[in-house]
């Protein structure tokens, strides 16, 4: 019997089974069955382990390993022995001891050990390189909205956009303070612009310029806003006045005082005005009664900066310089939700024009994101990362697109696609940071101030040459806007038919329910 | 001459194998995808295969995905270079690995020394039977398998010997394991030259322990 031991590991002597270090290992385990086979060797294959049996019974009887193959075949745990190179072997010794479920831990362990035995000196992990492909498919509506935005980007890239302006015009003494909205375009197609102490109008049809109001004392404008039909305008006051001004007369209607400081940012909903104060309150006025406060909606600790009424006056966004974002329902002074994913003031705020839930809303300097948020399920849908503070976002009417103006380094606007948050194009826009924007009633041309004391007009949403027939009505009042003194006579013959158009036009995606 | 002829022959086996191996790995992989929605339902359509409707991607981004990987892969089986393929399932954030679907590739060498009696070839319906079994394992898994909460996605590593040639679309990687890891092995098929053996591990859920 030890002879018929010592004979296995030499007696063999095929190639395969030259390999000695492996087998090393398994001699504890083929110690026995020689010792057992002794009695009654054709018993073994069957009660014990196949690749033991194999090579002890091999040699000594070829009829018996016949009938012994099949049994190595299905064998459990050490599916072929031959077959087996030094890293498997060993893997499966240690499985066939482990006879239960391996659990991670145990798994870990032993491929560490393999490791370590210097197993994995010819075995090497390797990964695809590149990234599976992602699925940002969890809006559907962005998915079936793709198409058309992918031809809308086509176009774009047809769409010449100057990075020149179409005009500049100085603006002395504007304020730069970033949290003062100074700057707003009527349906009537007048500029207002807050210029320190006095408020001027231009009118875009006909390139006239008016003193609307000069303020007394130390007092400074501190927010303009025009009524959604332009017919008048509310001016917020550096003292926390809130003036209203009939846009048709220049005169001033009434003034709603009440506010402990400075008004820097207002939104019209109808009959209603919002004021956001320094003081982080937000008032809204009906301006029609005498005790024109109606509510307080007070959740803001620090100066409100951005305030913008959804177009069907369900819900008021407000942005403040303590980071939040709070949208208000109209029917309640407690926020519906509020959002802390800004890290610096949420001055810009837009509501989408042609998708009601969708507001867009821009950090401040330290933030530099425009998140984009489903305002009915409170979602953040979608996040860019603009690389510089977010002054202002607009959104385009006729484009599934909207520009944000920006301040430092570039002091540029960016033109963005929307739902694919692809970049068209940046635009150096000026040499300082720019603070306000409008957009043109007929939504072809932004407005942009900056603290550079500039007043420019960009001609970004041109309007689609193939766009059906309020398109002519809509660049005659483009043309108007643009008018030199040379053509006032055919602007003014323009004049009645224009405006009105493109009245209707813009008035279109801000109507009232 | 008969070793000759052999060689060629066994030669053969291995190439048809590793294509019959390849087309369960991407089945397979396909299937894992669908079954744990790492892809949304709608990118996916039936196949008929292994007399199973097995769900595949008509993404044309991950079909090509795929293809590129299982190119390399086959070649690799065909050389007889790897040893494992594994679906690594992770959170997209985080990057942990959450699920590691593992398929041990064992080369079953043709008993040189049984020459002139060769083992007879496995037949296709008792192959077809036996991967059929792993898809259903694989859909059943499903009951078991932790819900991913989190957006997934998924790494395709491969163990390979180290002399295999290795194209630059690859790189060397770590093992990918799951931390604190339930494992269920499931069935096992072979061909003619290739077992595989599919194991699934899983984190395991702590609220349940």
């Amino acid at each position: 019997m030890p002879e018929h031991l010592a004979k296995t590991p030499f007696g063999a002597g095929t190639p395969g089974q030259a390999k000695a270090p492996p087998r090393g290992l398994r001699d504890e385990r083929q110690a026995r069955p020689p010792s057992r086979s002794s009695g009654k060797p054709a018993a073994v294959p069957s009660s014990e382990g196949t690749g033991s049996a194999l090579r002890v019974g091999g040699p000594p009887s070829p009829r018996a390993k016949k009938t012994k193959k099949p049994a190595a075949q299905y064998d459990r745990f050490i599916p072929n022995r031959s077959a087996m190179d030094i890293a498997s072997s060993q893997f499966s010794i240690a499985r066939a001891d482990a006879d239960a479920p391996l659990d991670g831990a145990t798994a870990a362990y032993q491929e560490e050990i393999a490791r370590a035995c210097g197993v994995s000196i010819n075995k090497r992990i390797l990964t695809f390189r590149e990234e599976a492909p992602t699925s940002d498919r969890d809006d559907l509506r962005q998915v079936y909205s793709r198409p058309a935005l992918k031809s809308g980007a086509a176009t774009a890239a047809k769409r010449r956009i100057l990075n020149t302006p179409e005009r500049v015009l100085d603006a002395p003494g504007l304020v730069d303070d970033y949290y003062l909205n100074l700057l707003d375009w009527s349906a009537g197609n007048m500029l207002a612009i807050g210029l320190d102490q006095s408020v001027y109008l231009w009118n875009a049809s006909t390139g006239d310029v008016d003193s609307l109001c000069q303020l007394e004392g130390e007092a400074y404008v501190a927010s303009v806003k025009w009524t959604s039909d332009g017919s008048y305008l509310a001016i917020g006051t550096s003292e926390g006045d809130v003036q209203v001004w009939d846009a048709e007369s220049q005169s001033k209607v009434r003034t709603m005082a009440g506010h402990q400081a400075r008004v820097g940012v207002m939104s019209w909903e109808r009959h209603l005005l919002s004021s956001g104060c320094l003081d982080g309150s937000i008032w809204n006025h009906d301006v029609r009664v005498a005790s024109h406060k109606v509510a307080e909606l007070v959740a803001h600790s620090n100066e409100v900066c951005g305030l913008a009424w959804r177009s069907d006056g369900a819900l008021l966004a407000s942005g403040g310089n303590d980071n939040l974002l709070n949208i208000w329902d109209a029917r309640s002074i407690v926020p519906k939700f509020s959002k802390t994913q800004h890290t610096a003031a949420v001055r810009a705020l837009a509501w989408s024009p042609w998708k009601l839930d969708l507001l867009a809303s821009g950090g401040g300097l330290h933030d530099r994101h425009v998140h984009f948020w489903n305002t009915t399920t409170t979602a953040r849908l979608n996040s860019i990362d603009t690389g510089s503070q977010v002054t202002s976002i607009r959104w385009s009417v006729e484009y599934r697109e909207l520009v944000t103006s920006h301040g430092l380094p570039h002091n540029h606007l960016a033109l963005w696609s929307y739902p694919s948050l692809a970049k068209i194009v940046d635009i150096p826009a000026h040499d300082q940071r720019i603070l306000h924007t409008a957009i043109s009633p007929d939504g072809q041309t932004i407005a942009t101030a900056a603290s550079d004391e500039s007043l420019k007009f960009w001609r970004i949403f041109e309007t689609r040459s193939k766009a059906g027939k309020h398109s002519k009505a809509a660049d005659g009042v483009a043309a108007a806007a643009a008018a030199t003194s040379a053509s006032m006579a055919a602007a003014a013959a323009a004049g009645p038919a224009a405006p009105s158009a493109g009245g209707l036009d813009i008035s279109r995606p801000y109507s009232i329910r | 001459m008969s070793v000759q002829a052999q060689l060629t022959k066994g030669k053969i086996s291995l190439a048809g194998s590793a294509q019959v191996v390849t087309e369960f790995f991407r089945y397979g992989i396909n299937s894992i995808l669908f079954q744990r929605g790492i892809y949304p339902v709608e990118d996916f359509e039936a196949q008929k295969k292994y007399g199973l409707d097995i769900w595949v991607s008509n993404d044309q981004q991950v079909v090509k995905y795929l293809g590129r990987i299982m190119a390399a892969v086959e070649e690799w089986l065909a050389a007889g270079k790897i040893n494992k393929l594994v679906l690594a399932v992770n959170a997209r954030e985080s990057r942990e690995t959450l699920e590691r679907w593992q398929f041990d590739v064992t080369l079953v060498e043709d008993d040189a020394k049984s020459g002139d009696k060769p083992s007879a070839p496995k037949s296709e319906k008792a192959l077809r039977m036996e991967i059929q079994a792993i898809f259903r394992q694989i859909a059943a898994s499903v009951s078991f398998l932790p819900i991913l909460e989190e957006k997934c996605t998924f790494n395709i590593l491969v163990y390979a010997d180290s002399d295999a040639e290795v194209p630059t679309t690859w790189t060397d990687s770590d093992p990918l394991h799951v931390k604190n890891a339930e494992q269920v092995r499931l069935r096992s098929f072979s061909t003619d030259a290739h077992r595989i053996e599919a194991l699934v591990a899983y984190k395991r859920d702590s609220e349940l322990c």
